[in-house]
């Protein structure tokens, strides 16, 4: 590191060799310093959980019954899992409704950000603020005033769809759908994925935008000032000043999207009535663990589902990082 | 020396226990909030508070209780889906010393339901749900059929639909009700609902088939509207008369005056359910966690909450069917109701629970009913074939009930 | 082509561009807008007008028994109170935790540095729905069931936060400046708390509303928790009231409403934070 050279260049005596000597130790030790808080709390609250569910994985236990009752399974959980058909169709699941509300999320934060930067402060302060919104609101919340939204009869999107699909502009459009009105966006199989995706998309552009606002906030006005001097158009700034300067946080966004989407539970959870409807599609992989857990009271085997699930996320995040890590964690 | 002191503590603390007042908290769902606020003050010897959170959130907070063994009230309600898997859990108290003298007074296949499979009543019932067919009777009046008629059995039940099916109404929200009426209702004596007694499946016997295959041909036949239960699409088909049957439990009576379609007073009955079947629809149970400091104060609270005069008091405030079956007696079970037209309901209610076979609560249940439920929604949705869904199930079942 | 109407072309083009910008701007805010909207007009109905089938945006008149009803039904103001202080202590202290260890990640070669940032990206991925068990073991173990302690100090450090906090030293805070600093003789604590930090201020206000909107929402830690009514989270308090099925919606609805006013609070001064990084632009 270059603070190392800098105190080298220093001529060598006696005092500041001590001091030296003092220097590397404290250099040795600052950051385990630094992270002390984080050893302490993690130790006591992360590392017994995770060794908890190690054990739970090998172990037959219905936790009604306490502690005592485990019974020692070796492996046959984990072969349980990989051979349930439900598992993969759940995880199948997963990953669709994570590519369908992740990708558009970040399509539509980063020229949010973009423009909002541009703005004056005023606007730009209501209309985050209002973007803001659908993130602070408690998931279990958000999921219950779409699911009164996307109700058969009485919801407003299918009272709009038939409004629209009588009214004379636009019935053209919507004639092929007309007959199957109103539809059943959270009952059926086909609709679901869409229905739950479309709340998760909307629930979590607002959070990237935010990080993005805030990530362009790093970026010094200097280096727009003079690629405008140079000629650059609003497009050739976003793609050549902004975006490269971005990718930190856009790194960090799109880690956070995977990860928050492969273990995706709330939305479909509280859209499906619990997984009452819609279970063969709308059921993730999570609330496949929640069931097998709490429902089934079958905790060892849905800890096993859970290490599957984290093995799998775990590919997807070291194959992104793999691919972008380099540019992404930055100071490398 | 510390032996002895120790052993006077308990001691000590044993006596205070009997002798003065205690503080206990029971754990459950709503409505019973509202039972215990307007009951509590007469136990007064113990000061009463409730936990009260919603269903769901109850169950999975009592289910961390036992297996970490700390944390649950000193009375817990349960509802009677979870009674099976909870009593066999060992982390309850044995109520059979306190409860076996009067265990006579309640409906006994509710009182069978609350025992383990040593014989020991871990549970007991505290409400019940006898199930019934709910119906209109002014579209029966209109189409000129009568009630017997159309529950003679099921394929008259169906033609009945046929029938509305050409007025434009419906004959019931979901088909999914009928299957799982059907199944429920036409257990064998010694039967589980989904197992035999030696723990084999049953989910491909004939009481499945036929349970999907009424389902089915209804919902082929566009006579339900695939309106899911307790759903706002639900409540307003109850006040539109967008349906013309439904079965539930009895306290779907309170909930249809109160506050679904209080306007369609009159026009509503209730009976058995075709072929003269009887059944439960839900119900709830008390019993008293092993890590309870005070056993004996938490039995207070419950032989007060299942004493005759609350059970009926709890029938009054919460529409809680009573468990104890000397309350059918009271004046009030003989009371036309006016919702009905008239008819004398709770006869019918009190009729159906002499009547309830006992259904041996066992160990897979849980798994069995969420596949049951996810295959008939395969084969009502999205056509599947019903042999291959059921047999689905057994294999899935095979695998997972360890 | 003369000179002024190149000028008018142009700016006719940079006007077409900034409407297609406002326009894009202004439907995503309805997007996000419509269902709280939706909600609100809601509240003010009661359960009989609430959901009469069509498209009407009328107010209901029902807001005031909305209010009553929902005072009845659960102590909201000693919920949101102790929802307030568990969320602005549990988010300070998040934000010194964090900040500590995400500089450390960034700044410092050491040993461990990757496996220390393996293990956080791992945690991420445990679902939570599965620890809750060990958690609740954890906390009675150590004497802190029913406590608000228990609720909010297992999240301080929050890995989200620390890599987030990482993310923003690499992106915003110049090597130079933390050379000079130790040049000038600061302890590597001062170079931290009085250099370091202000440099941070919008990664601070980001993690600000994130660890307020968590705990805040969380639901899941206080249900196993806490058991006492006096010391009951909002969240739970709301839960509590929707399992009979002729839940009270207005109230509910209007309670969930009066509840997300705080975190609009918050997310205000900390959006003012993070933008003014913009403006100030600290160091170039």
């Amino acid at each position: 590191m270059n603070s190392e050279t800098v105190i080298s260049q220093a001529p060598v005596s006696a005092p500041a060799q001590k001091a030296e000597q003092r220097n590397h130790f404290k250099e040795k030790f600052t950051p385990y310093g630094f992270l002390m808080p984080y050893f302490i709390i993690y130790g006591v609250f992360g590392i017994f959980p995770v060794f908890f569910m190690i054990y739970l994985s090998f172990h037959l236990w219905n936790p009604v019954e306490g502690l005592g009752s485990m019974e020692f399974v070796g492996l046959e959980n984990y072969v349980l899992g990989l051979t349930d058909p439900t598992l993969w169709q759940t995880m199948w699941n997963t990953l669709v409704m994570a590519i369908l509300s992740g990708v558009p999320q970040h399509l539509f934060a980063l020229p949010l950000a973009y423009f909002l930067v541009m703005l004056g402060s005023r606007a730009r302060h209501w209309l985050t603020t209002a973007y803001f919104l659908p993130y602070i609101t408690s998931t279990v919340a958000v999921s219950m005033i779409f699911y009164v939204m996307y109700s058969k009869d009485s919801g407003i999107f299918n009272a709009v769809l038939l409004y629209l699909s009588e009214a004379p502009l636009t019935a053209w459009i919507l004639s092929g759908i007309k007959e199957s009105l109103p539809l059943g966006w959270v009952q059926e199989n086909s609709l679901i994925r869409y229905s739950v995706s479309f709340v998760v998309w909307w629930k979590y552009v607002g959070f990237n935008t935010v990080i993005y606002t805030a990530g362009l906030a790093t970026i010094s006005q200097d280096l727009y000032e003079a690629a405008k001097i140079d000629g650059a158009n609003n497009w050739q700034r976003f793609r050549h000043v902004s975006l490269p300067l971005l990718q930190p946080f856009i790194f960090f966004g799109v880690t956070l999207t995977i990860i928050g989407n492969m273990n995706l539970f709330d939305e479909p959870f509280v859209l499906t009535v619990g997984g009452q409807f819609a279970q063969t599609n709308g059921k993730t992989i999570s609330n496949y663990l929640y069931q097998v857990a709490w429902q089934w009271l079958d905790m060892g085997s849905a800890a096993a589902i859970s290490w599957i699930l984290f093995v799998v996320i775990g590919i997807f995040t070291a194959i992104y990082f793999y691919l972008f890590g380099r540019k992404g964690l930055g100071g490398e | 020396m510390k032996a002895h002191l120790k052993a006077g503590i308990t001691a000590l603390s044993l006596i205070t226990a009997t002798a003065f007042a205690a503080d206990i908290r029971i754990d459950g769902f709503p409505d019973y909030d509202t039972q215990i606020n307007a009951i509590k003050d007469g136990l007064s010897q113990h000061n009463v508070t409730m936990l009260k959170n919603n269903h769901g959130d109850h169950h999975n907070k009592l289910k961390t209780n036992l297996a970490t063994g700390t944390g649950a009230g000193d009375v817990v309600l349960i509802d009677v889906g979870f009674v099976g898997s909870f009593v066999n859990a060992g982390g309850f108290v044995d109520l059979t010393k306190f409860y076996k003298d009067m265990a006579g007074d309640y409906a006994s296949y509710a009182v069978a339901a609350g025992k383990g499979n040593d014989g020991a009543q871990y549970a007991v019932p505290v409400d019940l749900g006898p199930g019934v067919m709910y119906y209109r009777r002014d579209y029966m009046e209109d189409m000129g059929f009568d009630l017997d008629e159309v529950m003679t059995d099921w394929d008259t039940y169906i033609d009945y639909g046929r029938k509305l099916k050409e007025k434009g109404i419906l004959l019931i929200g979901d088909a999914g009700a009928l299957a799982n009426a059907y199944y429920r209702f036409n257990t064998k004596e010694g039967e589980g609902l989904y197992f035999d007694a030696d723990g084999k499946s049953l989910v491909t016997s004939e009481r499945f088939v036929r349970a999907f295959e009424i389902a089915k041909e209804v919902r082929d036949g566009g006579m339900d509207g695939q309106i899911s239960e307790w759903t706002e699409d639900w409540y307003s088909g109850f006040r539109d008369g967008k349906f013309a049957t439904q079965m539930s439990g009895a306290w779907l009576l309170g909930h249809l005056k109160n506050w679904i379609a209080p306007d369609t007073a009159g026009l509503w009955g209730v009976s058995n359910l075709p072929a003269g079947t009887y059944g439960s629809w839900g119900g709830s149970y008390l019993a008293i966690p092993k890590q309870a400091k005070n056993p004996e104060a938490s039995w207070d609270l419950i032989e007060y909450m299942i004493s005759e005069d609350i059970q009926l008091a709890g029938f009054k405030n919460i529409a809680a069917f009573p468990a104890h079956t000397g309350t059918y007696n009271d004046a009030s079970f003989e009371e036309p109701i006016e919702f009905l037209r008239g008819q004398k309901a709770r006869m019918l209610f009190a009729e159906i629970v002499d009547n309830v076979a006992p259904v041996t609560p066992m160990k897979g249940d849980l798994i069995a009913e969420d596949l049951i439920n996810q295959a008939l929604e395969k084969v009502l949705n999205d056509g599947e074939d019903i042999k291959k869904a059921l047999n689905d199930v057994e294999k899935q079942l095979k695998r997972r009930v360890r | 082509m003369t000179q002024s109407q190149a000028t008018f072309i142009v700016n006719l083009y940079h006007k077409a561009g900034k409407l297609v910008v406002y326009i894009f701007l202004g439907l995503f805010a309805f997007i996000t807008i419509f269902p709280f909207v939706w909600s609100a007009i809601l509240a003010t109905h009661d359960r009989s007008t609430m959901f009469a089938r069509g498209i009407s945006f009328a107010l209901g008149d029902k807001i005031a028994q909305n209010y009553s009803n929902l005072l009845e039904l659960m102590d909201f103001w000693t919920g949101m109170l102790n929802s307030l202080s568990i969320s602005v202590i549990g988010t300070s202290f998040s934000l010194i935790f964090c900040s500590m260890a995400g500089y450390a990640l960034a700044t410092y070669k050491f040993k461990g540095r990757n496996a220390i940032f393996g293990v956080m990206v791992g945690s991420m991925m445990i679902p939570p729905i599965l620890t809750l068990i060990p958690y609740y073991m954890v906390i009675s173990t150590l004497g802190l069931a029913n406590t608000h302690l228990a609720v909010w100090l297992p999240f301080t450090i929050n890995p989200f936060g620390i890599f987030l906090i990482r993310q923003y030293v690499v992106a915003s805070v110049p090597k130079d400046i933390l050379e000079a600093s130790k040049l000038d003789g600061a302890s590597e604590w001062r170079t931290y708390w009085q250099i370091v930090l202000p440099l941070l201020r919008p990664g601070l206000a980001t993690l600000a509303i994130v660890q307020f909107v968590f705990l805040w929402n969380n639901f899941l830690n206080p249900l196993v928790v806490l058991n006492s009514p006096e010391k009951m989270v909002i969240t739970q308090m709301l839960r509590g009231v929707q399992g009979v099925p002729n839940t009270p919606w207005g109230a509910v609805m209007l309670g969930t409403t009066i509840s997300i006013l705080p975190l609009i609070a918050i997310y205000m001064t900390a959006s003012k934070q993070m933008i003014s990084g913009l403006t100030s632009g600290a160091v170039k």
